[in-house]
Parts: structure tokens; sequence; C-alpha cells
């Protein structure tokens, strides 16, 4: 049964990701830019421009350009999508596929981090306001949910410099490290196993590393949990109010389980929604999370994404709105899932 | 006497039928009430929606009033937000000089200091960010109204009429959700031209769906409501019946949607800004004001993106807070 929900999902997937490879195609071809222009410079002489054209495959009509993008029926006699190949960059002429690979897992590391630790923040956070309702816990969650989910997280990424370095370093006491990158810029960044720094070093058995690099993401990590954790909180709580008023709980309570037991079965009940949420917040985080990956240069998929759209480079953007497309169709797919292991009622 | 005897049965009158029509009577097709959202009332108790409100109105007369000295009519700062003073990189006066400065400004009319200091650029931030909310709030309401009533309307069509094109067009706008949301943003912007009005046209795409799918589930919901059959039977054509009876009854959801998009497009615009996705500088804009500060934080010239960086989550906060409690009220 899991296995054909799985393979349907996997078909609606891949039927979504061709959609949005093509929506991105024309879409930034029907944009008024001109990327020959930005590529070859304002001053070139039309032959150049001509040349350019050819050599990026633009003089093509559009719909062709699409099948040599594809790998079908196509003129270029390079490899396209269907061959496994995203295109070379404009830019720097090395394959977009490695590139993202290279720069993916930095995002992804420190938005996994920072979620995980504000899914744990959350849950008890969520539950004590849900139990006692109208206590002090209830009430500040409500206000955080509030305020933290309409906060710009890049301003306050850039006040934790300001106070945790700047300010704490002038006061000479132990502070955050300078916002340029993953490690200190005279460190030679190991090579990677699994792109995620922490676990490398960890594989490693480098603890030098290891603790350089936590130091570096512990500000990152920090900004994104206290914008996200807010709305999960919120959505602990909600779902618990309504999990505890409802007739199992009482039948639970009345069949005299303890306090504990009670709350733990009313927690699973309430934490399928929590999920979904924190699901949906990754897959924003993805793309989302652009600001913050700029503040502290960490140089992620953002970073990566942004520089290749102010640089008119086509295949890279073309390639990065798909590949976030396709991280965050496999989260949701993951956490669908996940819900049908902790509650028994969903079966697919 | 006879009246209090069960036992006594007389003949049924006009009014004792009215009697039986109780109000927990829920009659089929007839909306029983409306939706009506009382704000007066709210604004009278709720504190936060209290505070809401009086963000929202601020940002918005402080808006005009940069409409005002966009144009040179008027202008309610002390300099030109465009125009560098000469002075760079002041530092804002500091707590116990203020009740001073204030007095020789406003009493002895001595030329105004710079109350949120200059930055680099020799820009005064009190008035930039004061002027801010001309671009900032022009294009969250425009982009977010623009929006509502672009997917007002697919919505309604799409609820309305059931058929395979309405279909396809819900499976663009599945689409469209798919998308990166910040990202599309940038390319939008990026692609199209760092501009005020393409800003605009961005935002509204990214926030169509939303309103989609919103006012078509309300729709649904509607269409099979007995006042729809009535208006048929009476002998409205179609499209009337969709656009003067569905229409008007399924607004609700995304009037109450909307001063939370105009938070979110706010929040938008800032972050495309600040990523350099967004207006050019030296337009008074948050985001960009904090960019421009950015740089200089780290050598601890804090007041350069501070101060609009407060501003921003003053005003998204208010439109959160007045989103919640619409919401509140119309669950």
């Amino acid at each position: 049964m899991v296995g054909r929900f799985i393979a349907k999902r996997v078909f609606l997937a891949i039927f979504q990701l061709f959609g949005i490879t093509i929506a991105v195609f024309f879409g930034i071809r029907a944009l008024p830019a001109d990327p020959v222009a930005r590529l070859v410079g304002i001053n070139a002489s039309p032959e150049a421009v001509q040349q350019a054209r050819e050599s990026l495959g633009l003089h093509e009509t559009k719909l062709q350009q699409l099948f040599n993008y594809l790998g079908v029926w196509s003129t270029s006699g390079k490899p396209g999508i269907f061959q496994g190949d995203l295109g070379v960059s404009w830019v720097t002429n090395s394959r977009v596929w490695d590139e993202c690979i290279r720069f993916l897992p930095v995002t992804l590391e420190f938005i996994t981090y920072a979620l995980i630790i504000a899914f744990i923040i959350a849950v008890p956070l969520g539950m004590s306001s849900a139990t006692k309702p109208g206590g002090a816990a209830d009430r500040f969650t409500f206000v955080w949910g509030l305020f933290a989910g309409s906060q710009p997280e890049f301003w306050w990424g850039l006040m934790f410099v300001f106070f945790f370095f700047f300010q704490l370093n002038q006061w000479d006491l132990p502070h955050a490290p300078a916002p340029l990158g993953r490690l200190t810029p005279l460190t030679t960044e190991p090579p990677p196993i699994t792109g995620f720094i922490l676990v490398d070093s960890l594989l490693r058995w480098d603890f030098k590393v290891l603790f350089e690099a936590a130091h570096h993401l512990m500000l990152p990590t920090f900004t994104l949990v206290f914008v996200v954790s807010g709305a999960i909180t919120k959505m602990v709580r909600q779902n618990m109010v309504r999990v505890v008023q409802s007739d199992y709980i009482l039948y639970a309570r009345s069949a005299g389980l303890s306090r504990r037991k009670v709350a733990l079965y009313a927690l699973r009940a309430s934490m399928a929604p929590a999920m979904t949420l924190t699901a949906i917040i990754y897959g924003f985080l993805l793309g989302g999370a652009v600001p913050v990956e700029l503040i502290y240069s960490l140089g992620g998929i953002g970073q990566y994404s942004i520089r290749s759209i102010l640089q008119f480079d086509y295949p890279a953007i073309q390639a990065t709105v798909l590949v976030i497309a396709m991280v965050s169709l496999i989260i949701y797919l993951v956490i669908d899932i996940l819900h049908a292991v902790i509650d028994p009622r969903i079966t697919f | 006497m006879t009246a209090e005897n069960p036992q006594t049965r007389h003949t049924p009158t006009p009014e004792d039928l009215d009697q039986h029509i109780q109000p927990h009577m829920v009659i089929e097709g007839i909306p029983t009430k409306r939706h009506t959202i009382d704000i007066v009332r709210k604004f009278k108790e709720e504190g936060l929606f209290r505070f809401g409100c009086l963000v929202i109105m601020t940002t918005m007369g402080l808006a005009i009033f940069g409409w005002l000295d966009h144009y040179d009519i008027y202008r309610l700062w002390p300099f030109d937000p465009n125009r560098a003073t000469g002075n760079v990189s002041v530092e804002p006066p500091g707590f116990l000089e203020i009740p001073g400065l204030l007095w020789k400004t406003v009493i002895l009319g001595h030329e105004p200091p710079h109350w949120f200091g200059t930055d680099n650029a020799g820009l005064d931030v009190f008035s930039r960010t004061l002027a801010a909310p001309r671009t900032d709030m022009t294009i969250a309401i425009v982009a977010a109204f623009l929006s509502m009533f672009i997917g007002t309307a697919f919505g309604l069509v799409a609820g309305f009429y059931r058929n395979a094109l309405t279909e396809f067009l819900m499976r663009i706008s599945d689409l469209l959700q798919a998308f990166p949301v910040f990202i599309t943003a940038m390319i939008l912007v990026a692609l199209s031209g760092r501009n005020e009005f393409n800003i605009i046209l961005a935002l509204a795409l990214v926030y169509t769906p939303i309103f989609i799918r919103l006012t078509r589930a309300e729709v649904m919901g509607q269409a099979v409501r007995g006042y729809v059959e009535s208006a048929r039977a009476v002998g409205n054509p179609q499209w009337r019946v969709a656009f003067g009876h569905v229409l008007p009854n399924s607004l609700v959801p995304s009037l109450v949607q909307i001063s939370t998009t105009v938070g979110f497009a706010i929040l938008l615009t800032s972050g495309l800004s600040f990523v350099g996705a967004g207006v050019r500088p030296p337009t008074p804009e948050w985001g960009l004001m904090i960019a421009l500060g950015a740089d200089h934080i780290i050598l601890g010239e804090w007041w350069g993106s501070i101060f609009p960086g407060v501003a921003i989550a003053l005003t998204v906060f208010g439109f959160a807070a007045v989103g919640h409690g619409l919401e509140e009220d119309y669950r």
C-alpha cells in the first residue's frame, strides 16, 4: 500500500517538476531582459553579439531552445535534462548541476538544524500552553507566534551580528565569529563527504573543525530559529487544544491513565499538522533564507541563485529553481510517510 | 387560566406559527446571519487590534506625507530623503541630549539635528525612515489589492463554472504555488528591471494563488445555497448570478486575508531590496536602508540599519495583529 502511494506521489512530483521546468524556461525568456548584452558588454560589436548568441544557442527558436535544454530532438549536440545534464553556466562555464550540488548542502545544513531546534523548542512550549490555557506560557506563545512570524529575519540577523560579534568584542567578552562564512577564512575547508560540515568533521573525527563550524553556524541558525519557532509553537498549541478536548483523551483520562501518558497520546496526535507546517517552512526557507545566507556569507544555494539571477545566467536560474522545487517535493513526501508512521488513522 | 393548562388546545394563529420558527432552526439554503465584523467595538476592546490599527494609520499617513514630499508640496521631516546632507556618518544624539535639542529646534528654531544620524553617504536616516512608507506601503498595498482582485475574479470563475478550462486554471495556480516565493520574486524583478512597477507585478503574481484558492473554496460553498437558486429562478443570467449574488457573499475570506498579505508584501519588498533585487538606491526604502547600513554595522555604525528595521518590524507586526483579529472574528 505504502509502496503504491509513494509511486503515485513520485509520478505526480515528476509531472510537477516537468511543468516547473517548462514554466521557468518560457517565463524567464518572456521577461524583457537581454542576457547577451549583459555578457558581452555594451560596447561589443554586432558580430561579437551574434557570435555570443550562437554559442549560447539563443539564435534558435524558443521551442528549439527548449528541446535543446530537455535533450530531445536536440540540435546543439549537448546532453539535456533527459540525459541528466542541467546545462553549463554562462558565466562560470562549469556544469550547473555540480555547482548546485556544492552549494545546496550548505543551505540544507543550517536550515535543518534551525528547524530541528525550533521543533524541539516548540513542542514543550506548545504543550504547556495548551494544557494551561490563559497561563503565562499560553500568553507568551500567543504574542510570540504573532510577533516572530512577522519579523524581517535579515534585520534580526544583522542585530545579532552587531551585538554578539561587534559589541561583545568591544567589551572583550567571548563573542561570535565574524560573519565571513562557514569557517574562519584562514582555515581551509576539508573536502566534503556529505557536504554537511558538522557531519563531515564528525566522520573525520576532526574536533577542531567541528567546533569552529559549530561556532560559525551558531548565529545563522539562531536567526532562523528566532523567526520560525513562533509559528510552529502556535501550530502545536492549536492542535493540542483541539486534541485535549476530544473524546479519546477523555476516555484515556477516565480509564485512569497517568497525566504523563495522556499528554503523550495527545502529543502524538497533534504532531502531524505541526510537522506539515515544519515541512512547508523548510520548503519556504530553501529559497527564502537568501538574506540570512547573505549576511553571514555562508555561500549556499540562495546566494548562488541571487548571483545567477543578477548576472542573467539562465541555465543556473533554471537549475536552482528546479533543484529547490525538487528538494521541497521530496521533503513533503517524506513528511507524508512520517505522518502514516505517527498517526495510525492515516491510511494510504 | 386556560392558557397555562397544557391540556387545553386552541387552533394555531399566525403569531403562534411565527413563534415556532426559532433562531436555532436552520432553514436549509437561507443564510441565517451575515458575517459582520464590528471594527469599532474591536478597536475599543482589544489592545492588540488597537495597536495594529494605530500602526497602520500611522504608516498610511506617513506614506501620504511621503508623496507630498515627493512632489515638493510639503515636507514633514527636516531633510530631503534623496539628497546627501554633507555630514557623513554622524552619530545620533544621546538620550540625554534629546530634550535640549528639541528645545533648540522647536522653540528657538535652530537647524534640526540628525535625530537618527546619517549614513556613510550623508543621507539623513530619520527623514528616510519616515519617507520610506511611500515606497514600501504603496508597493505592498497596490500589490496586495491587485492580487486580491485578480485572485477573486479567477477564484469566482473557477468555483462557479466547473469545467475543463477552470480545472486547467487551478492546475496552473497549483504550479505557481510550487515555486519558491522569494526566488520567483527575485527572478521576476531582476530580469524585468528593478523598479517599483515591476515589484508590484511580481508580488501580485506571487500572492494571487492564495486568493484564487480562498475565493474558490468559498464560492463552492455558496453556490449550493438556496439564494443562488432563487436568483437563477427569477431569471438572472449566469454571469449576473455569479458576479451580482455569489461574489458579494464570498468576499469575506479575501478581505480578511488582505491585511496579512500587505504585511508579508512589506517583508518581501524589503527583503528583495536587501539582497539587491529591489528598488534602486537612493530610493527611501526600509530594506534598502538596512542593506546600505549593513556593511558598516560590523564597524559599529549601528544607526544606519537599526531604525528602518524597527520600522519594518512594527509595521508588519501591526498588519499581522489586525489580520489576526479579523480572522478570529471571522471564524
